[in-house]
């Protein structure tokens, strides 16, 4: 492609736009493939557990030429702002070392901002003399920052390293030296492109010019050097940023996975669980490397070591995605003489795994699990740092003898919340229909309330609020408490058979807790016991979602495994759990 | 590749002549672009293997050499670095990396810098230096730019020397400060008294309290600047608590000699409780006009990470009426909390007690936060709105609109406030 200065290229930009011409769509693929251009082993880290090799990038249609009605999805009143400006913006996955400091300021660094702008600068196609790199600086708009700007973009287009090289040796020449920075992003175009030879020497170079380096450049020699059978260098590197600060996981991750796929799963180990000293989580992709790597392989310290990480799966009530899950299946079955099989399968509401017909773990929580919950609740979520903000003392005293008294109960019911399911209707109606269809069995209710719902007023009437007294117990708050924490309190009371309903998520009654343990208790149990409602389809009466009555974490028996999994990325609602399993039985 | 740029050239030729007619000042960039991309095109065409005289590693050979006489200086290997030495080296090496970090740090920031909990709060905290030091660089600059102006106009004065008959007397600032100042002891004897209530420094990180400290120090002027100025009480002060450190650090010697009332006590010790209002943004009472009769209460609290009802329950707590502005009422609200800053609390409280006008008061609430002013109630407006917003988004928007309408009739609101 012809080299165009950055003025021309705008030109030309707003030239097609005038003539409604646009850019071929070999342009456009060229676009997306460069900013694929990430090869297949590295992957683009942005969610705590990703995976890699499967997952595509999905690139934005908003990041590539936009045509203006697809930035209509902005409903925020900024009319035609940035409809006119056709600002390419290619993610740059992982390599973006630019620190955007106040770029809304003009006063502050302006080639911040001047960096998208420029971000359009096309490289060169071939090396180029001294001369011919100086006339483009002097042709460029600010060029004081020419040689940034003409790497990031070679670094987004994966120019050839030569072009690269010819850029610094023209630099070398006229300054007689060269920046940390631009070494770093020659550094990035190597590692991007696998370039073993050239990392290296951009390593010595720097020892020697430098004391010691910064984490994005250790990261990033870490990256390449263990993606090549240099892989050793990159432990020493790892040894080098011990010294001065914690390792990023990433580092750890490439070394872990360079170790193990050289069959060194000792090694691989030792790293894991260094890193979990450390304090920091790993990604899914390297746990999934784990089982990848040591299919086929004997030995039973490596076979604790792995189901050591489905246990750690199974604590942290992490579920596997599908290509993770089918690495563990394949690991299970290649284990010599195990006789193991999986099988996928879906789990009914009963609990029973229809393949082995092995009976999942109850969801109820121990004795002492209920009570340390139900003291957290206490302490953390209603409590907190003053009894003031979400109820009074006095209220919560009084709240506290009558649930004692009436103890136990069946079903808590968070009336406000019932009572907006179907916004046509009185919210006294819509409380009552619930209220008469989970009476049905006898069942001992508590509906929890506020106060202003006995005012008789156009949405409650009392003869209706009367009617339900009837049915259920009833126990209102002040107007400005918060109704959630005692029905949490009152469910967690009445023990383990006692469920609740509402559709709020509590995930800020969750976020209140204040370790992590107590946390996934607290999911655990919700899970457990939430009763999710919405109208049903002919609209009249009101659907319940029961509770699971089985626990949906990984778990063993010993010779069976059970591993629920994920089929999509995304984090679920805390009362949906995956209903999709791996069973795993060995045949003795 | 080859073909794209075919076609690109392809189309520059064919639409040069209307681009540059259009664009005419555009017009010798853009052929300055074209010349010098099809000059570079002929060349590529010419040797298309690279020149045989670049040497592509001559950078090397230059980095290295330059490396000889630099490891003579440094011959003597660094031994293992002590923290701080270690963590200054980092930073330096992160600034020649680009990113946003001081160019001098002191030894406290270097140590505050060490104790930060995680990478991110370092990251935060090394990008707040940075924008100091720009600030502070930036008002070097225009000062040092002033006082060459300065000069200048000096010169140019003294050469057209000549004696001028004012016929108004100066009023030095010394001058408006006394007669602030009488204002103000005025206002310690006969003003309205307005509380700020200092006793949420547990609740604030060290940041908070300096940000909430230097808000009160602007509401306090104001305060002094206005026709008829609040009688200001610091209720709950402890001495020797940050809140103090920090007022000491604002005011220096100015501190003593401040016209307000600080004191250790509670306000509901000094003044009668049913008089007593508290200002929070969670009441669920609006206030509707403002009495002359009541003392207001303000929190003196900082929250960036929004904390809901703080200062709800101290009211609670002590039995107090409370009162939240009418924002909803008078402002089409658009974006961000409705917990205003102390400063321009002070403003609209000074404003209404004043004038009694909300329309007037709350043009002190920040103009990024409301679409405009509501002379009609919220709800009837509500349609309009819906309308314009259905209308701006075209007509691609109405099926997503019509689904929405379908799963929410009304707006599904998960708790009643």
């Amino acid at each position: 492609m012809a080299l165009f200065s950055q003025i021309s290229q705008q030109g030309f930009q707003a030239l097609l736009w005038k003539c409604h011409i646009f850019w071929p769509f070999s342009r456009c693929q060229q676009l997306f493939a460069v900013s694929l251009g990430i090869p297949n082993r590295e992957k683009i880290n942005s969610f705590s557990f990703m995976t890699s090799s499967s997952t595509a990038l999905s690139v934005d249609p908003k990041e590539t030429d936009v045509l203006p009605t697809e930035k209509k999805s902005k409903i925020d009143c900024k009319e035609g702002e940035g409809w006119d400006e056709e600002t390419k913006e290619i993610p740059e996955g992982k390599f973006h070392y630019s620190s955007s400091v106040g770029a809304a300021k003009k006063w502050s660094m302006s080639h911040v901002l001047s960096r998208h702008k420029f971000s359009k600068v096309q490289p060169p196609e071939k090396p180029l003399q001294a001369e011919e790199w100086n006339k483009l600086r002097e042709d460029f708009q600010s060029p004081e920052i020419f040689e940034e700007v003409m790497l990031n973009s070679m670094i987004r287009c994966n120019s050839p390293i030569d072009v690269a090289k010819s850029l610094l040796t023209h630099l070398a020449k006229r300054n007689g030296d060269i920046a940390y920075s631009v070494l770093v992003k020659y550094l990035t175009l190597c590692v991007q492109q696998g370039q073993v030879s050239e990392i290296r020497d951009v390593h010595d170079i720097m020892k020697a010019r430098f004391k010691i380096l910064e984490s994005g450049a250790y990261s990033l020699l870490i990256r390449g050097l263990s993606n090549s059978n240099q892989w050793r260098m990159a432990l020493t590197v790892l040894e080098e940023v011990k010294k001065i600060m914690i390792p990023s996981r990433m580092c750890y991750e490439s070394c872990i996975k360079a170790a193990s796929h050289h069959q060194e799963m000792k090694l691989a180990f030792e790293l894991y669980n260094e890193m979990l000293a450390k304090g920091l989580v790993p990604t899914l992709d390297v746990l999934q490397s784990f089982f990848d790597f040591s299919r086929g392989m004997k030995g039973a310290e490596l076979q604790k070591e792995l189901f050591g990480i489905l246990l750690y799966l199974r604590e942290n009530q992490i579920y596997p995605h599908k290509t993770f899950m089918r690495s563990i299946k394949l690991w299970f079955e290649s284990l010599p003489g195990g006789n193991w099989r999986g099988h996928l399968t879906n789990v009914k509401d009963s609990g029973q795994c229809p393949v082995c017909k092995h009976q999942l773990e109850e969801s109820n929580l121990t004795e002492q699990e209920y009570s340390h919950l139900s003291e957290r609740i206490i302490r953390d979520v209603i409590h907190g740092t003053d009894t003031f903000r979400k109820t009074s003392p006095k209220e919560l005293e009084a709240f506290q003898t009558f649930v004692e008294n009436r103890l136990p109960f069946d079903i808590v019911i968070d009336g406000l919340n019932v009572s907006h399911i179907k916004s046509r209707r009185m919210q006294c109606e819509n409380l009552l229909d619930a209220v008469n269809c989970l009476a049905k069995e006898n069942a001992r209710l508590l509906v929890l309330g506020r106060k202003h719902m006995l005012m008789n007023s156009s949405n409650w009437k009392r003869e209706i609020m009367k009617e339900m007294q009837n049915k259920a117990d009833f126990f209102f708050a002040e107007n400005i408490s918060e109704d959630d924490a005692f029905l949490l309190y009152a469910t967690l009371r009445s023990g383990k058979h006692c469920r609740f309903v509402t559709r709020d998520f509590l995930r800020d009654h969750k976020a209140c807790l204040s370790d992590s343990l107590t946390r996934h208790l607290f999911r655990k149990w919700q899970r457990g016991h939430q009763i999710v409602f919405f109208p049903s389809a002919d609209g009249r009466s009101i659907k319940f979602l029961p509770a699971l009555s089985y626990d949906c974490v990984v778990q063993t028996t010993g010779d069976t495994w059970h591993i629920p999994y994920k089929d999509v990325f995304e984090e679920k609602y805390s009362y949906e759990v995956p209903r999709k399993w791996l069973c795993i039985q060995q045949k003795l | 590749m080859q073909s794209a740029n075919m076609l690109l050239r392809r189309i520059v030729r064919c639409s040069a002549l209307p681009f540059a007619v259009q664009h005419g000042m555009k017009k010798d960039l853009f052929l300055l672009g074209r010349t010098l991309s099809l000059s570079l095109c002929l060349k590529q065409d010419k040797s298309c293997e690279p020149s045989e005289k670049l040497d592509l590693d001559e950078w090397k050979k230059v980095m290295k050499s330059g490396l000889q006489e630099e490891v003579s200086e440094t011959a003597s290997e660094p031994k293992e670095l002590s923290g701080l030495a270690a963590a200054r080296e980092t930073l330096e090496m992160w600034r020649l990396a680009g990113r946003a970090v001081p160019e001098n740090v002191s030894e406290e920031q270097l140590k505050t810098f060490m104790e930060c909990p995680s990478k991110s709060a370092k990251k935060k905290y090394l990008k707040y230096l940075h924008l100091k030091e720009l600030h502070k660089k930036n008002d070097k600059r225009k000062m040092d730019e002033k006082r060459e102006r300065r000069l200048e106009a000096q010169d140019q004065a003294s050469k057209t020397d000549e004696t001028k008959n004012c016929p108004f007397v100066c009023l030095w600032s010394r001058t408006m400060d006394k007669a602030y100042n009488w204002r103000a002891a005025q206002a310690m004897v006969f003003g309205q008294p307005l509380v700020f209530d200092m006793s949420y420094e547990k609740e604030m990180s060290a940041r908070e309290v300096t940000n909430t400290v230097s808000q009160i120090v602007m509401s306090e002027s104001s305060n002094r600047r206005s026709v008829d100025p609040f009688h200001i009480h610091f209720c709950n002060f402890k001495d020797d608590s940050l809140y103090h450190r920090e007022f000491i650090k604002n005011y220096r010697d100015a501190w003593d000699k401040l016209l307000i009332t600080v004191t250790e006590q509670c306000y509901t010790e000094i003044f009668p409780k049913d008089k007593l209002i508290y200002l929070t943004a969670d009441s669920p009472n609006v206030m509707k006009t403002f009495d002359h009769d009541k003392i207001y209460i303000v929190g003196s609290l900082v929250d960036k990470s929004i904390k809901r009802g703080v200062s709800l329950a101290r009211a609670k707590r002590l039995g107090l009426e409370t009162a939240a502005l009418p924002l909803e009422k008078y402002l089409l609200w658009s974006t961000g909390a409705k917990n205003l800053t102390l400063d321009q609390m002070m403003h609209i409280l000074l404003t209404l007690k004043d004038t009694a006008d909300w329309k007037k008061a709350l043009e002190f609430v920040p103009k990024r936060k409301y679409c405009g002013f509501v002379n009609k109630p919220v709800k009837e407006l509500k349609k309009t709105l819906d309308l314009i917003n259905t209308l701006k988004l075209g007509k691609g928007q109405e099926k997503v609109e019509k689904q929405f309408a379908k799963n929410y009739p009304k707006k599904y609101k998960i708790k009643q406030k």
